[in-house]
């Protein structure tokens, strides 16, 4: 198991790409915190894993929340080896029609979340005596797209470099940090463009791959980066996304 | 539990083909790891070298673990010895799912120094064999039915520079190539990515090192690890296997964070004085 003994905290982690990895993560040895504002799938994809999740109420903005997510995996398993800033919304709008709310909603949850997560787990990290901290970016982190907006591309971009910041900053005490990068994935937040049929058309057309990726192909990138077989791999930006970006 | 079952193998039923499958000297190499790798996760595995006998040390240590590989003798700069190598995967295993590319030289100097014999040569080591290889087993792997997976090795070099301007160009190539491979090959569903490793301590290397050497190497990128063929063969592995299988077209740094950050953070002087 390759993840055999590792204490793990996923950001929303009640469904989607978090949820998957949450499961995976167990199956492969580890434990797991899953965080999130939604509680009654948290719960209940706790109640599902068994012993080995636990849910915490998670608002990735609260630096309380945040304090007391890392408490209970330091508590009930021990340490904290694992963070998975996979918390995210998606905003879609020009720049003319954003508000200044609108910024700065995004980019609370999306980036000032990965900063206090990443600063709330660091301690015990360095404690354990080294980790991996994996932050979920987009694609749209690393280019321009029409059908998104100011704030989410921002928000991903941010979480691209924060991830080499804190790299080159935790480095030494053997903290890897790295940025994953997916592509259009079938996941509840994305659901809203899936199902305008016009749009779907237009984005699957431009995946050489040829179609949407699915939770699991995140999680598997996201398995890959929270193991030891990445050991020599720090504030690289994993590239998720069907070849989209390649062409 | 989780509802996930318990997983097989990763490359269980599937046919890698691994160029520079042995290693110049004592050690594990990229391509001698990766081998192992993938014969460990269930691959058969045909292990292509240069020099054969490099090859068979690979195969030793894949049958003691009880994997299921063989040698083949064959230059990657020949297009009919590439052509052979596919054919013989084929012939023995009945499919092809994996090319991994490994063969690589190195070549220091600046343009003023190097000859031009020198600067073809390190061109074709480096990024004609990929040509070759992937052009004999890509239509092989579309008759296999399944897809497939190349991996390239480039080098960080391929993406700053590093005291070996020819080496670093032919690895740039590297890069250049898998984006366009992954795009021409997408519509078959065969994915395409490099991996670009860092200072890594391989046989490769090995003969122009010292123990100095190896430590400046080692402080030179955040993390202050020394870096091995095993850290390169477990991306090989990761990018090969389905778990990658929505990933083309990519180039993963295994650098230990040195590209990650701002030139000479953790060198003392630039590089290119030392090595």
């Amino acid at each position: 198991m390759r993840l055999a003994g590792k204490v793990a905290i996923i950001s929303g982690g009640s469904r989607g790409m978090g949820a998957f990895e949450a499961e995976l993560f167990v199956n492969e040895g580890a434990k797991v915190v899953v965080g999130d504002v939604r509680e009654d799938e948290g719960r209940a994809l706790a109640e599902k894993i068994g012993g080995d999740a636990v849910f915490v109420r998670l608002d990735v903005t609260s630096e309380e929340d945040w304090a007391a997510a890392v408490k209970e995996a330091v508590d009930r398993y021990g340490k904290l080896d694992i963070l998975v800033n996979n918390a995210g919304v998606s905003a879609r709008g020009s720049i003319e029609e954003t508000t200044g709310v609108d910024w700065d909603r995004v980019m609370d949850i999306n980036a000032k979340g990965v900063f206090l997560g990443t600063k709330a787990a660091i301690p015990e990290m360095r404690k354990a005596g080294g980790g991996s901290i994996i932050n979920i970016s987009s694609q749209l982190g690393l280019v321009g797209m029409n059908e998104s907006s100011p704030q989410y591309q921002a928000s991903k971009g941010a979480v691209r470099i924060f991830t080499k910041s804190a790299a080159v900053q935790c480095a030494s005490e053997g903290i890897r940090v790295n940025s994953v990068h997916p592509g259009p994935i079938v996941t509840p937040m994305t659901e809203a463009r899936r199902s305008d049929a016009a749009v779907q058309q237009v984005m699957v057309s431009r995946i050489p791959l040829g179609r949407y990726g699915e939770s699991e192909d995140v999680a598997y990138g996201v398995l890959y980066l929270a193991s030891d077989e990445s050991s020599f791999v720090t504030g690289s930006e994993l590239v998720i996304d069907g070849g989209w970006t390649a062409q | 539990m989780a509802q996930i079952p318990s997983r097989p193998p990763r490359l269980e039923g599937k046919v890698a083909i691994v160029t520079g499958a042995g290693s110049s000297g004592e050690g594990v190499g990229n391509g001698k790891a990766a081998s192992i790798l993938f014969a460990r996760e269930g691959a058969k595995v045909l292990l292509v070298d240069f020099q054969e006998d490099r090859a068979r040390e690979t195969l030793q240590l894949i049958q003691e673990e009880g994997g299921v590989a063989s040698t083949l003798q064959g230059d990657m700069t020949n297009i009919e010895d590439c052509q052979r190598m596919a054919d013989t995967a084929m012939e023995r295993y009945g499919r092809v799912d994996i090319l991994d590319n490994n063969v690589g030289i190195s070549q220091r100097g600046t343009v003023v120094e190097v000859s031009e014999e020198d600067w073809d040569k390190v061109m074709t080591v480096n990024l004609k064999t990929i040509v070759l290889a992937s052009k004999a087993t890509i239509p092989h792997m579309i008759a296999s039915g399944g897809g497939g997976a190349i991996i390239n090795i480039s080098s960080i070099a391929g993406l700053r520079a590093h005291s070996s301007t020819p080496y670093s160009a032919s690895k740039a190539g590297v890069i250049g190539l898998t984006f366009s491979m992954a795009a021409d090959h997408a519509a078959d569903n065969i994915r395409v990515n490099a991996i670009a490793p860092g200072l890594v301590y391989t046989p490769m290397v090995a003969p122009r090192m010292n123990d100095d050497l190896r430590q400046y190497r080692t402080d030179a990128a955040p993390l202050k690890t020394e870096g091995t063929g095993w850290d390169v063969g477990y991306a090989a592995l990761f990018l090969a296997s389905q778990e990658a299988r929505w990933i083309t077209g990519i180039c993963l740094p295994v650098d230990a964070g040195l590209t990650a950050v701002h030139p000479g953070t953790f060198t003392p002087m630039n590089q290119q004085t030392r090595y």
